[in-house]
């Protein structure tokens, strides 16, 4: 899932969110934003999960508050402070982070090992006075699944050691074996560096009725002699709820029937369930049946095995 | 493949850009286009990258030099940063003792004072 960032500013105060109050003056504010900037903007920040969040807060501030005219509005109650929306930004960090920027990569191929620690401590030991920080690690995590929640998605309490249980989202479409990965649910950091991630491996529940493959749901439906000679309109299970299908006139047990759309919806894809037919007979002997069945042999058939039989050893 | 910009759609989409403004910044290589048959090409990097110089341009009131100066700096932190990394995800596939050996000799890597 692709990292939000808060979507509207919320009714904070402005002038709070800079350290300001209404007696400000237009250079304060101006002076304030650009001290709270350096300290807040994610590209010059990159280490700072939190950077983010208050580089909007304080950017929707200044933006309320640094034209005088739009000032006095909201000073005098005409507009609020909960404006703008602001949309997804893709910050420098993020690419250079992702190593997609061009300009200066770094890494550690072809250097003589030695080397690369004795630049590391040297890094370490003359640089900052704050000592060796560093992301906590990634802590493994398993977790079972309910079959319905998987494939329609859903909300499921977890509790990890030493943690207060939470609510974790399920997307729907969640594959058995899958892996949900916990932002900060990991290993505290050492030295004021940010906790680490929980990576939690899925194992998705089978279901009685249901079985799934990808988006697709596979069950098998029972129908009766009947209506597999006759036809009949049935009710089918789906993951959504019952759905009415018509058995045609002459239905062969095995027959695989498509409900379109009934399958697993992740993704802004629809997927199908195939209804598997088949045909269950009476548990107690039917004696009328048996009777009629019995004249029907004698009659000429077609010979369902007589192709099957051509072509393979006898 | 990743998808390019021509100079007219970097200014189009970045908002504070302007034309003065992209050549000034690749004049002083604060930012550098590949360079192709149908003219130079930014890609999506860029256009963060010049988000974030107009950004510190406007409310700094910083020269395109002292701007090439800053992002360069910025650059040499990002590749620390990956540097870091990929030493942090090495340790991590050490034995415990070994990690924990290079934890303490960090603990003691304790600046000299001057």
């Amino acid at each position: 899932m692709a990292e939000k960032t808060a979507k509207s500013t919320t009714g904070d105060d402005p002038y709070a969110a800079l350290g300001l109050t209404k007696s400000a003056s237009e250079a304060d504010i101006k002076k304030a934003y650009r001290r709270l900037v350096r300290s807040s903007h994610p590209d010059i920040n990159p280490d700072d999960p939190q950077a983010a969040a208050r580089f909007i807060r304080i950017t929707a501030a200044h933006d309320l508050l640094k034209d005088p005219a739009t000032r006095a509005r909201f000073d005098a109650g005409e507009v609020d402070a909960a404006g703008q929306d602001v949309h997804e930004r893709r910050y420098y960090r993020d690419y250079a982070d992702a190593g997609d920027a061009r300009q200066g990569r770094g890494g550690f191929s072809g250097m003589d090992p030695n080397d690369i620690f004795a630049e590391i401590f040297r890094q370490q030991a003359g640089g900052r006075a704050d000592g060796f920080a560093a992301t906590g690690r990634t802590l493994g995590f398993t977790l079972e699944v309910p079959f319905l929640d998987a494939a329609r998605g859903g909300k499921t309490r977890i509790a990890l050691p030493g943690e207060p249980p939470f609510d974790v989202s399920i997307p729907a479409g969640l594959n058995d074996g899958q892996t949900l990965r916990l932002r900060g649910k990991g290993e505290a950091g050492h030295g004021g560096g940010a906790r680490g991630d929980a990576e939690v491996n899925v194992t998705v529940q089978p279901h009685p009725v249901f079985r799934r493959e990808g988006a697709t749901i596979l069950i098998t439906l029972p129908i009766t002699l009947d209506e597999a000679i006759l036809g009949a309109k049935v009710a089918v299970p789906t993951i959504h709820g019952d759905v009415a299908l018509t058995i045609p006139k002459g239905t062969s047990s095995g027959r695989i029937m498509r409900l379109r759309g009934r399958g697993v919806r992740a993704g802004g894809a629809e997927g199908d369930q195939l209804v598997e037919l088949r045909i269950v007979l009476p548990k107690a002997e039917d004696a009328d049946l048996t009777a009629f069945m019995q004249g029907w042999r004698q009659k000429d058939h077609q010979e369902p095995r007589e192709a099957m039989l051509k072509g393979v050893p006898r | 493949m990743t998808e390019t910009y021509s100079p007219a759609q970097v200014v189009l989409q970045v908002a504070q850009l302007t034309h003065s403004r992209l050549s000034a910044f690749v004049e002083t290589e604060a930012v550098s286009p590949r360079q192709t048959a149908a003219g130079p090409r930014f890609e999506a990097a860029d256009l963060a990258r010049l988000t974030l110089l107009c950004e510190l341009e406007e409310l700094y009131g910083m020269t395109p030099e002292a701007l090439s100066v800053l992002i360069t700096v910025i650059d040499q932190m990002h590749a620390a940063r990956q540097d870091r990394r990929c030493l942090m995800a090495a340790i991590a596939q050490e034995a415990v003792e070994v990690q924990m050996r290079v934890a303490a000799i960090l603990a003691g890597a304790v600046p000299d004072p001057v």
